[in-house]
């Protein structure tokens, strides 16, 4: 396998955008990454297109509103892990040697179904039986909170966290602080959560251009490199199940963690998939940030905030970013790449090196859950 | 099992597959029991997980469990009676259970003894109600 680096970024600030289509969205972040690498279109081999539910040719209607077509163009659909797990598969015809230059895209448009819960699939038993995503989170949090003592107060300042960081990053959804009382006196959405430890849904779009080494020398030097990409899916069982333990991520991590050769403590900064807040301290206990049943002690202490030595979603993360399901990973890999390369701004992480992003979703019974893709980048 | 859905013909489930009303007219919840390996699952499977076989009778599940954990939810899509609570229960033999909890939130705890009932859950399009199996605290 080659080496593959990212030598181009782009992406628009997550938001609701009723008005323009999921084209119009994509292609100002496409345009930007391709500006950005140097790279002229004709060179461009492939388009990986992540979306959940973009529809039909998704990556075809972004393109074409640049007039970059007749390259192969793949759609993925993998729910939250939709365009990060383009990224596996553009990773992976660059590695393998099939193409030199790629062009990664996730895309999506959440705001064409008027709000409220993410529309999953009513063939899923437990969605026709009145599951939403919120729940599923809502219950892994209330059996958190018996197993190790956590309280409705310490989880609310994930939130406090979250939005901290958005606070700072102009490509946020959400840039508003909120206090630990604001969170806790929000209109409920499945107990334990009321709004604020919920994501917010949005529309958004992020785009990258990866090349393979060799050929990235032309347009960039020391750029950023892929050094783990992977992509698992959830074990099924219709039985008992631990769900205060990521079993998903944790898989997940371990694998990115042997692909690259670095353990948890080489991570300097990361975007994890922090849906709801329970979220955000089960996957530090994943990725080995900490022991299980202390991912608040690790968040409290500082060390996940900006200035710890482990940052956790400098940008606002899900919770303030904002969760446009399949243009997700697109956003974390971006997010990641401009800490690595020190530009992202006012929340920059100081002397990052190496950093990961961990997109993992898709609400199916039985499942911890559907997708998880994971990636690490070194400078 | 032969005794199935006798009950008051203007109850209607929302999943009529997975709840019977037996001879008492108590429910039952119909999960699969594999001829090949024994495996349990629900809702009852076409083919086995553990084994692939697509030998799989119906089986009258356990109506008694412990709640592993639950929330109540308030934003849900059209058709649901918001707030309502979910949670999941843990029946013998290894069968895990998402169902709509008959309790006031305040008298739930996790770990507590469950039982099988029915109740109305959500609307149809129509505005009529539809009912599911639920579990209400033993």
């Amino acid at each position: 396998m080659r080496d593959v680096c990212v030598i181009g970024t782009g992406m628009i600030p997550f938001g609701k955008y009723p008005e323009k289509t999921l084209a119009d969205l994509g292609w100002p972040a496409v345009k930007e990454a391709i500006v950005e690498s140097g790279v002229p279109p004709k060179k461009i081999d492939a388009v990986y297109c992540g979306s959940a539910l973009g529809g039909m040719l998704s990556g075809q209607r972004v393109m074409k509103a640049l007039g970059i077509t007749g390259m192969s163009i793949i759609n993925i659909e993998n729910a939250c892990s939709s365009s990060s797990s383009a990224l596996a598969e553009a990773w992976t015809a660059v590695a393998s040697g099939r193409h030199d230059i790629v062009v990664v895209i996730g895309v999506e448009k959440l705001t064409k179904f008027g709000g409220g819960t993410l529309p999953l699939e009513r063939e899923d038993w437990e969605v026709n039986q009145g599951q939403v995503m919120p729940a599923v989170y809502a219950m892994r949090a209330k059996r958190y909170m018996h197993e190790y003592g956590l309280t409705d107060r310490q989880l609310a300042e994930v939130s406090v966290k979250a939005h901290d960081h958005g606070a700072l990053n102009p490509n946020a959804q959400i840039r508003k602080r909120v206090t630990v009382e604001e969170v806790m006196a929000a209109r409920p959405v499945a107990e334990p959560f009321t709004l604020w430890h919920c994501c917010p849904t949005g529309d958004g779009a992020a785009a990258l251009v990866i090349a393979a080494a060799d050929v990235a020398r032309a347009y960039r030097t020391n750029a950023v490199r892929v050094v783990a990409s992977e992509v698992t899916s959830g074990l099924y069982t219709n039985g008992h199940r631990d769900m205060t333990w990521a079993e998903l991520s944790a898989r997940g991590a371990h694998e990115a963690y042997e692909m690259a050769g670095v353990s948890a403590d080489d991570i300097d900064v990361a975007e994890i998939h922090d849906a709801f807040t329970i979220a955000e301290l089960m996957y530090y206990e994943a990725f080995g940030f900490c022991e299980r049943g202390h991912g608040y002690e690790l968040m409290n202490s500082g060390a996940t905030s900006l200035g710890g030595r482990i940052c956790v979603n400098p940008s606002g993360g899900l919770l303030s970013r904002g969760h446009p399901v399949g243009a997700t990973g697109a956003a974390q890999a971006v997010e990641i790449v401009r800490q690595l390369e020190g530009r992202a701004g006012a929340h920059q992480v100081e002397g990052a090196r190496v950093g990961l992003s961990h997109a993992t979703g898709g609400g199916i019974a039985g499942l911890d859950h559907g997708a998880c893709s994971i990636h690490i980048f070194a400078r | 099992m032969d005794a199935l859905n006798r009950a008051d013909a203007d109850v209607r489930f929302v999943a009529p597959g997975l709840v019977e009303i037996d001879v008492q007219g108590k429910p039952v919840l119909i999960g699969g029991c594999c001829g090949g390996c024994g495996a349990r699952s629900f809702p009852r499977a076409l083919v086995c997980t553990e084994c692939m076989s697509e030998d799989i009778e119906p089986v009258a599940l356990g109506t008694e469990g412990t709640l592993y954990s639950y929330s109540v939810v308030h934003q849900a899509p059209k058709g649901w009676r918001v707030p309502y609570v979910v949670g999941y229960v843990d029946l013998p033999d290894n069968v895990r259970v998402f169902a709509h909890l008959d309790a006031d939130p305040k008298t739930l705890a996790i770990d507590m003894p469950v039982t099988l009932a029915t109740g109305v859950v959500a609307d149809d399009a129509s505005g009529a109600a539809l009912s599911s199996y639920v579990f209400k605290p033993l």
